[in-house]
């Protein structure tokens, strides 16, 4: 449970950051909502598939990102949709059929 | 009996539907947005603060890279821009000193040709234009200013600029009339930038103040053009001709541009 407020809190501060401070920065190029996104790859991408903590990362960033960015067509919970699809991909597809080197 | 995962993920896909469904058809959505802005209001003003300073700050820096660089360019830029400018200005010169002379119909009257004074020799009363035998012209064409006064006539002619001796010039005479009257004499360049009117007859009523202007005799020049006015009359006893100090009409420090009759 602490792990699930702590993650949510992360999400919701690094939310805040990229819409925020982020903002005013540019890098040649907008992070916009990618940053969050990123994040959420990343998390799932080290994390075992056994495990949860990246499908609640997806959940709740996909949700401030709803709340915080532009939604197409106005609709809540494209971002949510978007971030869980990403989770997953990486869990259980990328994960399964793609054999990462273990150095060289 | 425990549920399978597959249930489990199917139960929570229908209700995250559900949620989505409840939150797009009614306003609820817009009650959680509210209230997370609410609540996060006081933490983005923040970072928007850091944020606005911070980037600021490095936007500054990287300006200062920029700063030399541009300032050169501006400095080059001033620089055209001046050189411009002054083009400019001259043009405007030109045009107005032009449409005095269209105003004053002297287009019409005469063939002109407009020149610069690139060089003024006040003691041997000549002046240097920038036109020559390849503009067309000629020795003795005579020069005017845009106002109609005369200055001189061309003395010598170069390939691209020529030299106008002065009607102030020694040597310099020529037939002219006092404005109005019938009155004529003998205008006579005296040098350094005078004139003297000649040959009055005696019994003829000069006055200082009257304007006096070229005639066609002699053919030097042509006939309304303004000399000068008189500045004092000299009456003799023993001379048999009245005579008049002139004050030439053109202003030598003012001449720049002028206007040579080419025909007339």
């Amino acid at each position: 449970m602490k792990k699930l407020i702590l993650i949510f809190l992360g999400f919701y501060l690094l939310t805040l950051i990229q819409t925020s401070f982020l903002i005013h920065f540019n890098f040649g190029w907008q992070l916009g909502v990618f940053l969050i996104l990123i994040f959420v790859a990343f998390i799932n991408f080290f994390e075992s598939p056994s495990k949860k903590t990246g499908i609640y990362s997806a959940l709740f960033a996909g949700f401030f990102l709803d709340i915080f960015s532009t939604t197409p067509l106005n609709f809540f919970g494209f971002w949510i949709l978007i971030s869980i699809a990403i989770a997953s991909f990486i869990k259980f597809i990328f994960k399964k059929h793609v054999q990462v080197p273990k150095g060289v | 009996m425990k549920p399978s995962p597959k249930f489990k993920i199917g139960v929570i896909v229908v209700l995250l539907i559900a949620v989505f469904i409840i939150l797009n058809l009614t306003d609820f959505s817009k009650e959680i947005k509210n209230l997370i802005f609410l609540i996060s209001q006081p933490i983005q003003k923040t970072f928007w603060k850091m944020g606005d300073e911070i980037s600021d700050f490095f936007e500054m820096v990287s300006e200062m890279r920029d700063l030399k660089k541009e300032n050169e360019e501006l400095k080059l830029k001033i620089q055209e821009l001046t050189a411009e400018n002054v083009a400019l200005k001259e043009r405007k010169k030109e045009n107005e000193i032009l449409r005095t002379a269209l105003e004053l119909g002297l287009q019409e009257e005469f063939k002109l040709e407009i020149c610069q004074v690139i060089g003024k020799d006040i003691s041997s009363d000549t002046i240097l234009i920038n036109e020559g035998f390849k503009d067309g012209l000629t020795k003795d064409l005579p020069v005017i200013t845009q106002q109609k006064i005369l200055v001189g006539r061309i003395s010598e002619v170069y390939k691209n600029f020529s030299k106008v001796q002065l009607i102030t010039q020694k040597d310099t005479s020529f037939d002219a009339k006092i404005l109005d009257t019938e009155i004529s004499g003998l205008i006579k360049g005296e040098g350094n930038l005078r004139l003297f009117l000649d040959l009055i007859p005696p019994e003829k009523e000069i006055k200082k103040g009257d304007v006096v202007i070229t005639t066609v005799l002699g053919g030097i020049f042509p006939r309304g053009l303004l000399v000068g006015e008189i500045e004092k009359v000299i009456k003799s006893d023993i001379e048999p001709w009245q005579q008049a100090k002139v004050k030439p009409a053109f202003n030598i420090e003012g001449l720049e541009t002028l206007f040579i009759i080419t025909e007339f």
